[in-house]
């Protein structure tokens, strides 16, 4: 019962980390159409935006330091200022252009927020004890869970009620939603536009702000790579999920950490180390069977 | 027609007296293509660092043949068609010795450049059986000690010095060097009597969580005495961190990577963990002229050195000036030759030992670095008795 239990918890968190990656990408790309490729690397600079620029190797924390109640909105604010940052100086000027110049440019970007971080801090992954009241057991139901896998999946279903509400409640939200389903109506209905995609880059940068704090106090490690992984997963989750769809990326990104899991626990030792490849072999059967996605946006349907 | 002819002979004339000559000149000239950009810079500096200090000393005691050691230098840009570029820039400027990249896959391209102008090669720090015969050719070395070497250190040191019987098995399938250490510790748990694997499995460095691997250990009916750890970084913070989280407390033993207590504030309050180094970064190494060389190399680069990955740099032009002195040559295969006679040679970092099987040590001392508390420091050393056969390394 704890190992099943054990189990889910482990499920659920690792699902929680892809989900809000996906949100992160979903979110944009319903705005704008734009895979946005530099996300994994927002992640990672709001994570860095902790640490004094230096190439030694132990790292010199600056905002570290801060205690959690400041330290939690600094990160976050960093990630959707850099996120904002992008759309004002270069997503801003592809508006126009096709998706594929736009996924481009979102891999440019990818490189030169990469390469700043290389140029600053070096390629030495840098230790960081943040948040570190979370590395601890907590006893659930008989099970031994770290805390930090609690409050991971707590603050994920937080933010999935408050992002819902948000788009459901707020004027922004229905702003949000109609630009999604279809931008150009959207605008001629009195949308402001360039609002509406800059607050989807905020909300998108602080997302990856949040996967970047939850990554940092599970690894202990600042790396400038620290996010594709996570990005990648995340893609393939808003692919999954129907892109565009924001509830299609959650449970498609809540799947993939289960699949990762399950996997894990049930492949015989030999078969292990291609987990991913029995995961990427699940996600191609998905597509096979729902080339759409698990739920289609709206807005990406060809009409007739 | 004659007109060309001429100028062929012309060209091929200009070829050949712009083919530097070796070996026979008056100059002993070390070259280094090493990365001085991107991601290898922070691993081949350090070692390159020490290597000049020992160049330096060399030099300020009169030189080599009573010759001065000049010095080269090409970047590979952490990149491997630019290695092989900078092993031919730094033959190009009359190199003895061509010094490659720390990691066998971006130090390979220079070595092979080295090893087909028939120039002896050494690797920084690599620690797989290719980075030598095996994988460049015979007048390839390394200066460092084989992954297997220290997982079977680690077995064996646990076994008998902790009183380990029970062993779980964690590896990151990333890199050869982890999977070396995990075939070293295959190697030599068999040899210890009533030791036993209650269990094993992998992961990948760059996974986000290893929760999954923590339950199966946790679902064991007993946490096991010892956890061999095949990883390095930046991963290897992350599963240490993931373990202990789960409150795991079970002896964690590692591979050299993950020496250095420039990590460690991400691990708080670390205990039971255990790792082999070649010398002690921390001030507290039993032979004191390993804390003179601390002292050198932070005058030197200003800072101390930050793992012992900067100890193979130093042993490398040691071991290597011993044997040009000894063949009173520059030339690749009497210096070949009696770095292979190179039995049990002292250094300042243990005894090494080349024979014309393998340019690399199969066996070698260890001090062992406990951390308590977060605090690290030597407790113990051992030496494998029996030097692991190449044939289990090939594997």
């Amino acid at each position: 019962m704890s190992a099943i239990l054990q189990i889910l918890f482990d499920a659920l968190s690792l699902g929680s980390l892809y989900a809000l990656g996906a949100l992160g990408i979903a979110l944009i790309f319903g705005v704008m159409r734009l895979v946005n490729f530099a996300h994994g690397d927002v992640i990672a600079f709001s994570i860095f935006a902790l640490l004094w620029p230096s190439t030694d190797a132990v790292a010199v924390i600056f905002a570290g330091n801060l205690p959690w109640f400041l330290l939690v909105p600094f990160v976050l604010v960093m990630g959707a200022g850099l996120s904002v940052l992008a759309e004002i100086t270069v997503f801003r000027r592809f508006r126009k252009a096709s998706p594929a110049t736009m996924m481009i440019a979102s891999f440019a970007l990818g490189f030169v927020i990469r390469y700043f971080l290389l140029m600053l801090f070096s390629s030495r992954p840098k230790s960081i004890s943040l948040l570190p009241a979370l590395s601890q057991p907590v006893e659930i139901l008989g099970a031994r869970i770290p805390l930090l896998q609690v409050i991971t999946i707590a603050v994920t279903v937080a933010i999935l009620f408050g992002l819902t509400s948000f788009l459901k409640r707020t004027r922004f939200g229905l702003e949000m939603r109609a630009a999604a389903e279809n931008f150009t109506m959207a605008r001629v209905l009195g949308v402001r536009a360039n609002r509406v995609i800059m607050g989807a880059f905020a909300l998108s940068g602080a997302l990856a702000a949040a996967i970047g704090l939850i990554l940092g106090s599970q690894t202990g490690t600042a790396d400038i790579q620290m996010g594709a992984n996570v990005m990648l997963m995340a893609f393939i989750a808003t692919v999954i999920g129907g892109l565009g769809s924001l509830p299609g990326a959650v449970i498609a990104g809540f799947l993939l950490g289960a699949a990762s899991v399950v996997m894990q626990v049930t492949l015989p030792i030999d078969a292990r180390p291609f987990r991913d490849a029995f995961v990427y072999g699940a996600v191609i059967l998905v597509l096979i069977f729902r080339p759409q996605g698990l739920l289609a946006a709206r807005g990406t349907k060809e009409r007739v | 027609m004659k007109r060309r002819t001429y100028l062929t002979a012309t060209l091929l004339g200009a070829a050949l007296a712009s083919t530097p000559a070796r070996a026979d000149d008056d100059r002993i000239v070390v070259g280094f293509a090493t990365a001085e950009s991107g991601f290898m810079q922070a691993y081949d500096k350090p070692a390159q660092d020490a290597a000049m200090i020992r160049i330096k000393e060399i030099n300020d005691a009169g030189g080599l043949l009573g010759k001065q050691i000049e010095v080269v230098n090409a970047d590979t840009k952490t990149d491997r068609a630019e290695g092989a570029k900078a092993g031919l820039s730094v033959i190009d400027q009359g190199a003895d010795l061509v010094v490659v990249s720390c990691d066998y896959d971006f130090g390979a391209p220079a070595a092979l450049t080295a090893e087909s102008a028939g120039l002896v090669s050494f690797f920084l720090c690599a620690e797989s059986i290719k980075a030598g015969i095996q994988g460049v050719g015979p007048h390839s070395f390394s200066a460092s000690v084989l992954a297997a070497v220290q997982g079977a250190t680690m077995a064996q040191w646990s076994y008998e010095k902790k009183g380990a019987r029970s062993y779980y098995r964690l590896l990151d399938t990333w890199t050869e060097y982890n999977k070396g250490i995990c075939d070293g510790f295959d190697w030599a748990l068999p040899q210890l009597a009533d030791a036993t694997l209650v269990g094993e499995d992998t992961f990948k460095n760059e996974d986000a969580s290893i929760a999954a691997q923590i339950t199966r250990i946790k679902s064991l009916p007993e946490e096991p005495d010892a956890i061999m750890l095949c990883t390095m970084m930046p991963g290897a913070v992350s599963a240490i961190k993931q373990i202990r989280a789960a409150g795991i407390n079970s002896m964690i033993l590692n591979g050299s990577g993950v020496d250095g207590s420039y990590w460690l504030s991400a691990v708080p309050d670390l205990s039971n963990f255990f790792v082999p180094v070649q010398g002690s970064i921390y001030g507290d190494d039993p032979n004191a002229d390993v804390t003179a060389f601390n002292a050198a190399y932070k005058e030197a680069t200003g800072g101390d050195p930050s793992t012992q990955y900067v100890y193979p740099g130093y042993v490398l032009i040691d071991v290597w000036a011993k044997a040009v002195e000894r063949a009173g040559t520059t030339d690749a295969d009497a210096v070949v030759a009696e770095l292979e006679k190179m039995n049990e040679e002292p250094t300042l970092f243990g005894p090494r030992t080349f024979s014309s099987e393998i340019h690399h040590q199969n066996k070698a001392r260890y001090l062992i670095v406990e951390t308590t508390n977060g605090k690290p420091g030597v407790v113990d050393e051992w030496t494998i008795p029996e030097a692991i056969p190449v044939a289990d390394l090939m594997k």
